[in-house]
């Protein structure tokens, strides 16, 4: 599936803006991500599992509150990041 | 109804006025309106400069800093002899030549708790146009305490956000991102850098949301965040909803005052001066640069050694666990980072170059180059 990657987590994923991964779940799928731009999860992901605060994703541009939602392969997904510049 | 305007206002006016959208009435509108622009930096440029040539009344700019040569390549509203001068003045002054027949209001102050809500009370809207996450929340939480309009941008590299909060039953910052994110979690431009041409970008669909809000005409960014993706020339548009348990537009509100806003550091700090006592000391140092090779190519401490951020988690068997180590980016946000992903690793003795190497550069050496 596809997934757009907010700028902010480019310097992963080498400053692709959208990568072409997979996962059962977008638990599963940040788990993947993980294992091909190591450290991204981190800084999506805290400590107790929870999606940090400053960062959203939407599945096929619907925001989702958890990670545990199932994905099939075909969703779009948009990782979001809150940015301070100006 | 075209008494309102002068004949000199109805010629300046004359391609709007020509809208249907617009109009004598429209445009009596806009003379009417009272704006407020939060930052006159890369975003407060293009904003307070097409919000005066559209004739707004009021136009109150806020910025407390002033005119740095870093600033140009993205902050259209000065030039090179305005280096050195206050922000709002200058901007102020260009504006006023632009368009004399407006109210230009310098509020040259650093906004807080203490002055936002009297100030946000004399506006009928507010542009946020602000460079920080803690001026960014504080913007929010002042406009849903005043009821007014947010008119929102940020920029990061080739990247680009824009929204409405506070608008019309819409959600409000804090809706799509509760809190500030820690210090060292999201890189700002002066670290991480932006493509000047965004500031307009996105400043620019500002002034337009805002213009439209007082025309009170068209589809608004109220309830999507509006992005923009340079690099692949990508514009998109996602759905906000308003969050019924917002912390302060929600049923049940926790924020019901205006306080200013913390932004969470966790690691060890030192010093320019200090580090430079210890390093003169003879004290047996790392000096971990955890910036790009390009930002390295610049300036950097004699005697570092550069491991990029990104690659530190993999580099981490480079380093001594129990070395001294201090950490340093451009201006400590991202050692912040770095030096808290070492401390979590079992590292010993490390800490954080507060401010950075420019702190560095402005307290000790000044013979390196700033950027």
């Amino acid at each position: 599936m596809l997934v757009h990657i907010p700028s902010p987590l480019r310097s992963y994923t080498g400053n692709k803006s959208e990568i072409q991964s997979d996962g059962s779940s977008v638990d599963d799928l940040l788990i993947n991500l993980d294992k091909s731009y190591p450290g991204i999860r981190f800084r999506m992901i805290d400590e107790q599992g929870g999606i940090r605060e400053h960062i959203k994703f939407y599945v096929n541009r619907e925001q989702i509150k958890s990670i545990n939602i199932a994905l099939n392969g075909n969703e779009e997904i948009h990782i979001i990041c809150a940015l301070s510049g100006g | 109804m075209a008494d309102s305007l002068s004949k000199s206002e109805l010629l300046r006016y004359s391609r709007h006025v020509l809208l249907p959208e617009v109009g004598v009435e429209g445009q009596q509108r806009i003379k009417s309106a009272r704006i407020l622009v939060v930052g006159a930096g890369g975003l407060g440029s293009p904003i307070v400069l097409y919000l005066a040539a559209a004739g707004v009344g009021t136009i109150g700019i806020v910025d407390f800093d002033k005119v740095d040569l870093s600033n140009l390549q993205r902050q259209i509203i000065y030039v090179n002899s305005d280096v050195g001068s206050s922000k709002v003045e200058r901007a102020s002054k260009r504006a006023g030549e632009l368009n004399p027949e407006i109210n230009l209001v310098q509020h040259d102050i650093k906004l807080s708790s203490e002055n936002a809500i009297d100030l946000f009370n004399q506006y009928d809207l507010i542009v946020d146009g602000t460079d920080n996450f803690a001026t960014r929340y504080l913007v929010n939480d002042a406009c849903v305490l005043t009821d007014k309009p947010n008119v929102y941008g940020s920029i990061y590299r080739f990247e680009g956000q824009a929204s409405v909060f506070v608008h019309d039953g819409g959600p409000c910052y804090r809706c799509i991102f509760p809190t500030p994110p820690p210090q060292d979690a999201v890189p700002n431009c002066a670290e991480g850098g932006v493509l000047g041409v965004m500031a307009g970008l996105i400043g620019c669909i500002q002034a337009t949301e805002a213009l439209k809000i007082v025309l009170n005409k068209g589809e608004t960014l109220k309830g999507s965040l509006l992005l923009y993706d340079a690099l692949s020339i990508k514009f998109d548009k996602l759905r906000v909803p308003r969050d019924p348990d917002c912390k302060i537009c929600g049923s049940n509100p926790t924020i019901t005052k205006l306080e200013d806003i913390v932004v969470s550091c966790s690691t060890k700090t030192i010093s320019a001066s200090d580090l430079h006592s210890q390093i003169k000391s003879g004290d047996k140092l790392v000096l971990l640069d955890v910036r790009t090779p390009e930002e390295v190519a610049i300036c950097r401490l004699e005697n570092s050694i550069n491991i990029p951020i990104v690659d530190l988690q993999d580099r981490l068997n480079e380093l001594d666990k129990q070395a001294n180590i201090v950490v340093y980016c451009k201006s400590g946000a991202r050692s912040a980072k770095a030096a808290e992903l070492l401390t979590q690793d079992a590292f010993v003795h490390v800490r954080n170059l507060e401010g950075g190497i420019l702190a560095w550069i402005r307290d000790i050496d000044s013979s390196l180059n700033v950027y």
